[in-house]
């Protein structure tokens, strides 16, 4: 089948139109696809072509083909056979390149080598046996019968399409010599095997050689597909060889784990058929392993690119003596001048590009993190470093949960994190069926003796069955009867065994005979068990196992890698206009969540903080007593008769003294602290201050004049509102020995605005009135959150950096309640009512193009501030909120008591009102509904449930595509992933 | 005074700064009789071609997990640092495309990196406010972490963009989200000058982007949401050297021009613009009018060595290439073969100038260089 010879049959029949319609018989999905061909069997040659051609064709299988296309096509089809070339080492070639005969000699030359490597190559015997009947038959010589060999499966692959085409040729009539063949092919199969089949002979005789063979090939495939138990014993002798060694082949094949994989393999697959194999194999892969085993077969990579044994796969030279590199996936092989094309930057480790992403070869795991010679050569040590330790802990490369099952069960993934991040994991896990006795924590393989002790108590697998160790001695040890082996030891080891008893064996070696009470003894409490232990190669808990039982509930949140960080992380987003209360609340969500909210360093630097922030106070204080002692004064200048009472006595030489003076030593303090202030060096110069002042503030602060000063706190306006609380504990907060407690921490102003952004990573405790009935909870409790705070100061007003926050979950906006009197400077150096500067922020947050589509959740803060303060101060003094009208009962006013009649509060109703508003302006931005939750950030209860429902929010969004399988979000594949 | 009096005359005092540079822009435009690329054209130049081989992918340096946002190169010009939403700088060696440093942030909202000159060291900033440096020659910890050498913290706001100052491993200009930049010097961790800011004249928005002129490292050039670029010596950090106004959006990037005298611009307008120091003119503009109205914002912009080609990463992940003097595009590397899938976020020439890096948000870099076999003349 030259090309010539191509062009004609297509210009012969240009009428037709190519129907892909199937009209054969049924075809099963037996169709050939393992090939008898033993690895061994490949006869070795050299390339013949150097050219790659395959990825360059699209393959002629499937695609429907106009009539006007057919020249394409067959031209395609022949070069098609013609790279195969390239790859079995018989020469197909020749017909391929247009100065056919130069090459056709050489051809010639090598598949005569081929034969002859063929008669001596031990794989060879029913090659031999084909070789008979050809060449009864017609005189072939050797070539042919070798090509005979190694062309099977090059056919094999094409059946599907060819019979289609076959059953057109029927039709037709026409010339096409492939066609004419199968067509003979088929019609002999359909009447009686041995006529048609040597007439396939007879006919293949008189054509090239090479299309011959390939011809051939395709005739055995055609009749062993049909007739594989039709095998009359009439049939020429070369069929039943083959019809014989095919099934014997497949089950050789089946035999070797990944079969798909034998460089044998690779023959076989010529690229004619890559593509299709995936599914088809796979199926039959699964067939097969579900027929095996439990086990579950993933899809099986295969390399691109086929190449004859032994050499790189991408360059396609070199031999099998050539040092190379592995992928670790689908086993291509590359020499070092290749392996970093080929692998590009091995984000996954070993895997060539295509691979990435892909599980890897369980026959490999062993070879994980361990690097090769030549990889040593061509990188430095620290790529080294870099690429073994990404191929040993990135997520994929990590062993599939479902392929380890215990105790009958296969693993859920983080049931496998628990068992490899405990104290004692097993060592070397490979996939397999385990057991796993969770009171001592005897492990083993399934049927076999126990072959380590690991941390007890994981709640990994099923209840451990009575025969999990196949043992027969009807001793039990916590439900399992031991085997022969442990017996022997316990009998060593002084256990009374006489009678069958059954054992209740803890973690640390006691054991108690079931239904009592008392300690019997421990098993590997003297020092000749464990030499015994080693004799009989039985377990021994090791001192890591033992210690630690306890510890293992919380080893998640400690020993999780990186790639476990990345999963199951769900980020809010805490956001609000500064004095929001925002860092109050993340605050209260450290102290909440996280067994050590703060570290000693941090809690010396917040003390540091603290105190500081008391002197500043302190300095604002003596700032307004000195205001307040000059309007005192000046009041006493003006109504000096009529106010004589005001006056206090006149003592020092004649200097007046109202309530607020105070004496001159604190009057130098305070004249020395307001100094240091105004210079601003305040932080410099404190550290050293806080002893020499300590006993001096004391006295200050005991001063009526402070205390009198205090009293009108409420007019320094430069003094926070939080300010009271740690000046009255001024003086236990400036001693040297001060530790601040975790509610000074919240109370503190400044601790988290230290940096723009601070995160806290926390896990929901599980309530403990929350039974878990429903055992996705377990898994949810799982689930990692992380809160990001992120202060707006400083940031802009365009948000940029926005974009960053793109794979939040929710944005959690916060806005202080009781902010709606008071006023701040804004960008435009104006005064503006600090509710509209956060409804301004919020506004910009919502229709930030990042924030399409997100959840907000609007905290609104410091109700009980707003609820105090909403008595005083009308809420209409916000210009927003204008229209706030409450409907108030009139018997309010006597009955100050409103939850006697169950009237809301003034407080509740502005709260409504305001929650409505800003429920109006995000609907009038998003069309989307907007989360309100009222929070009080000094409340832990009401932060925790306020995150809570920021949570619940995150799972309606998971839980809402169940619902509408329409909308599919990255999100809620995950959740599923990490529940089976 | 009172207050009210104050406004006044602050208002007054606006209106006629808006006047003049109303004026002066008007008589920049009656001198500005061409722009490069009618000049260029005038004199009969072609735009430069691309060949199918010319500039291809050639390798994909995978290993981030998030979005890339900022790439450097090494002058030794096999090395790259690149910076991560998930976290981390990963020093990679463009040639083999292999990790040599996986470095875990504090703060994972890294914005931007830069290679030390003598490649010893490298520089990160972000949300944190902090600029930290690593030195790739410290041990690593228990964990495998390479430990903080330097903390350059005094930013109120993000750290947006760094670049070592040339020829020494001990300064570094910063620019911020407070609306300033910095010069900082390393081995005290001070800063020595700031530039902009409340009391001094300066950006009025978050500064983006600085770039450090090559050939006189005093110079600077900063890009910012002001919608200007602003010159600077390091001497003089009270006021801007002189102000770039221009663009209508962000100016997202700035970098200057090989020769120290001009440099260019990409910005939220979908422009680039190319800046005359000396005379403070706009020289071009580089825009490419698309089919809808939607006008991608440039995101990153770099010369070739020779400053006759423009790259400029745009956010719905093209790259253009442009013929400075002629203005036109002349490549288009979202259109080749291998390219991102997602928004160009940086971009890098190497020293040499025979490479090309892209980071994007699909979290790959992919150097580009000249694919085919060179003739030898």
């Amino acid at each position: 089948m030259s090309p010539e010879v191509g062009n004609i049959v297509v210009e012969e029949r240009l009428e037709y139109a190519f129907a892909m319609e199937y009209h054969g018989p049924p075809i099963t999905s037996e169709l050939p696809r393992a090939v008898p061909i033993n690895v061994d069997r490949i006869p070795v040659a050299a390339v013949v072509s150097q050219m790659p051609l395959p990825d360059k064709l699209s393959l002629p299988v499937v695609q429907p083909i106009l009539a006007n296309n057919l020249t394409k096509k067959f031209s395609k089809e022949l070069k098609f056979l013609g790279s195969e070339s390239n790859v079995s080492p018989t020469s197909v070639i020749a017909f391929e390149s247009p100065n056919g005969a130069v090459i056709r000699d050489e051809s010639l030359s090598k598949e005569l080598a081929s034969g002859s490597e063929i008669t001596v190559s031990p794989s060879s015997v029913y090659a031999f046996e084909e070789r008979r009947p050809g060449n009864d038959g017609c005189d072939l010589s050797g070539e042919l019968s070798s090509s005979l060999d190694t062309h099977y499966p090059c056919g094999q692959y094409e059946s599907g399409e060819l019979s289609g085409m076959v059953d057109r040729s029927n039709g037709l009539g026409s010339s096409s010599i492939s066609h004419d063949h199968s067509r003979e092919l088929l019609n002999g199969v359909g009447s009686s095997g041995p006529l048609g089949f040597s007439g396939s002979f007879e006919k293949s005789r008189e054509l090239s050689e090479s299309s011959r063979k390939m011809m051939i090939s395709r005739d055995y495939k055609g009749s062993l597909d049909y007739n594989n138990d039709l095998n009359k014993p009439d049939w020429a002798s070369n069929e039943s060889v083959i019809s014989v060694d095919y099934p014997s082949s497949r089950v050789s094949s089946l035999k070797v784990a990944d079969g798909c994989n034998e460089p044998g393999c690779d023959v076989k697959r010529a690229p004619v058929v890559t593509f299709c194999d995936i599914e088809s194999e796979d199926e039959d892969s699964n067939d097969r392993f579900s027929r095996a085993g439990p086990e579950v077969v993933r899809a099986k990579k295969e390399p691109a690119v086929k190449v004859r044994k032994g050499a790189c796969y991408r360059c396609l030279k070199g031999n099998r003596f050539t040092e190379k590199e592995v992928c670790m996936v689908c086993d291509a092989k590359f020499c070092s001048n290749c392996v970093l094309r080929a692998m590009g930057s091995m984000p996954e480790g070993r895997k060539c590009l295509s691979c990435i992403g892909f599980q890897i070869d369980e026959s490999k795991r062993v070879n994980l993190g361990k690097c090769s010679r030549m990889l040593k050569r061509l990188l430095n040590d620290l790529e080294i470093r870099q690429i073994m330790k990404a191929e040993k802990l990135c997520e994929v490369n990590q062993l599939p949960p479902e392929y380890v099952c215990v105790n009958g069960r296969p693993l859920c993934y983080e049931e496998l994190i628990l068992l490899q991040s405990c104290p004692a994991p097993p060592k070397k896990l490979k996939p397999g069926n385990y057991w796993y006795d969770k009171v001592s924590g005897l492990w083993g393989k399934e049927g076999q003796k126990p072959s380590q002790i690991i941390s007890p108590h994981l709640n990994v697998g099923g209840p451990i069955k009575p025969d999990a160790s196949n043992g027969n001695t009807q001793v039990y040890i916590n439900g399992r009867e031991i085997t022969k082996v442990e017996l022997r030891m316990l009998q060593l080891a002084g256990v009374q065994c006489a009678g069958n008893p059954h054992f209740w064996v803890n973690e640390d070696g006691s054991y108690q005979e079931e239904g009592q009470k008392n300690t019997k003894g421990y098993i590997w409490g003297k020092a000749g068990t464990k030499l015994v232990c080693a004799v009989l190669s039985l377990p021994v808990p090791s001192k890591s196992s033992c210690a630690s039982g306890d510890q293992v509930s919380n080893i998640i949140s400690h020993t999780a890698p990186d790639y476990l960080e990345q999963r199951a992380l769900q980020k809010f987003l805490l956001i609000g206009y500064s004095g929001s209360g925002t860092s109050t609340i993340f605050k209260q969500a450290k102290i909440l969540y996280k067994d050590v909210p703060f570290s000693e360093e941090e809690r010396e630097n917040i003390k540091l903080l603290i105190q500081s922030n008391v002197y500043r106070y302190l300095g604002i204080l003596l700032e307004g007593r000195e205001r307040f002692e000059e309007e005192n004064l000046n009041d006493l200048r003006v109504n000096q008769p009529s106010s004589e009472d005001e006056l206090i006595g006149r003592t020092d030489g004649g200097e007046e003294q109202t309530i607020y003076s105070i004496c001159r030593r604190l009057k130098a303090f305070s004249d020395w602290l307001l100094k240091v202030m105004v210079s601003g060096n305040l932080e410099a110069v404190f550290p050293a201050s806080i002893r020499e002042y300590a006993p001096l503030i004391e006295e200050m602060w005991s001063s009526s004049a402070i205390q009198a000063a205090y009293k009108r706190r409420s007019e320094l306006e430069m003094l926070p509102s939080v300010a009271g609380y740690f000046l009255e504990r001024m003086v236990d907060i400036l001693r040297f020995d001060y530790e601040p407690t975790d509610v000074d921490i919240l109370y503190a102003e400044g601790v988290t605005s230290s940096n723009g952004v601070a995160c806290v990573d926390f896990l929901f405790p599980e309530p403990a009135y929350e039974e878990n009935f429903n055992s996705s909870d377990q898994h949810e409790s799982l689930l990692r959150f992380q809160l990001i705070r992120v202060q707006s100061r400083g940031f802009g007003e365009n948000c940029k950096w926005l974009e960053m926050f793109e794979d939040v979950r929710i944005v959690i906006f916060a806005v202080a309640l009781s902010e709606y009197d008071q006023f701040a400077v804004d960008e435009n150096r104006s005064l503006v009512n600090k509710m509209m500067l956060s409804r301004k922020f919020f506004e910009s947050i919502v229709s930030h193009p990042t924030f399409d589509q997100m959840d907000f959740l609007l905290l609104l803060n410091k109700y009980d501030l707003f609820e105090e303060k909403i008595e005083r101060i009308s809420l209409t003094k916000c210009e927003w909120f204008d229209d706030f009208h409450p409907v108030t009962s009139r018997n309010r006013a006597n009955s100050s008591n409103s939850s006697v009649n169950h009237a809301p509060s003034l407080g509740q109703l502005g709260f409504h009102y305001i929650a409505v508003k800003f429920k109006r302006l995000f609907s009038s931005l998003t069309d989307r509904k907007l989360y309100v939750s009222l929070v009080n950030g000094l409340e832990p209860n009401s932060v925790d449930q306020s995150l809570r429902l920021a949570r619940e929010i995150v799972k309606w969004d998971d839980e809402r595509p169940n619902f509408s399988a329409s909308e599919y979000s990255v999100y809620s594949t995950e959740a599923s992933s990490f529940s089976h | 005074m009172s207050v009210a009096e104050l406004k006044d005359r602050h208002l007054a005092a606006t209106q006629t700064v808006s006047a003049l540079r109303d004026r002066l822009k008007q008589k920049r435009l009656l001198l500005l009789d061409t722009d490069v690329a009618g000049y260029s054209r005038s004199q009969g130049r072609t735009p430069v071609s691309f060949g199918p081989t010319d500039l291809v992918c050639c390798r994909t340096l995978q290993g981030h997990n998030g979005k890339v946002y900022s790439l450097d190169w090494t002058p030794e010009k096999n090395r790259i640092v690149s910076a991560s939403q998930d976290g981390r700088l990963i020093v990679w060696n463009a040639l083999t495309s292999q990790k040599t440093h996986a470095i875990k942030l504090p703060c994972a909202w890294v914005m931007t990196c830069a290679f030390s000159p003598t490649g010893q060291s490298v520089a990160c900033g972000g949300l944190d406010s902090v600029c930290s440096i690593f030195n790739l020659n410290s041990p690593t910890d228990r964990d495998g972490n390479l430990p903080v050498s330097k903390m350059l913290s005094g930013h109120k706001g993000y750290v947006s963009s760094c670049q070592y100052v040339p020829d020494e491993d001990a300064h570094l200009i910063t620019s911020s989200g407070d609306q300033t930049c910095g010069l900082w010097d390393i081995t005290t961790g001070l800063r020595t000058s700031v530039f902009g800011g409340e009391f001094q004249s300066g950006h009025t928005a978050d500064v983006l982007s600085v770039s450090i002129n090559g050939s006189n490292s005093r110079m600077f050039v900063s890009g910012s949401c002001d919608s200007t670029a602003r010159l600077w010596d390091t001497r003089v950090a009270s006021r801007a050297v002189r102000t770039f106004h221009g663009h209508e959006g962000d100016v997202n990037a700035v970098k200057f021009f090989p020769d120290g005298n001009r440099f260019g611009t990409g910005s939220d307008d979908g422009t680039c613009r190319l800046f005359d120091i000396r005379t403070g003119h706009q020289l071009q503009v580089y825009y490419q009018q698309h089919g809808d109205n939607e006008v991608p914002p440039v995101t990153s912009i770099a010369f070739s060595i020779s400053g006759r080609l423009l790259f400029a990463g745009y956010s719905n992940g093209d790259c253009y290439v442009w013929d400075t003097l002629l203005g036109q595009v002349v490549l288009n590397l979202g259109t080749l073969q291998n390219s991102h899938e997602g928004r160009i976020s940086c971009l890098g020439l190497s020293a040499d100038g025979s490479a090309l890096c892209t980071g994007s948000w699909d979290s790959n870099l992919k150097i580009w260089a000249f694919g085919g076999h060179r003739k030898v003349i």
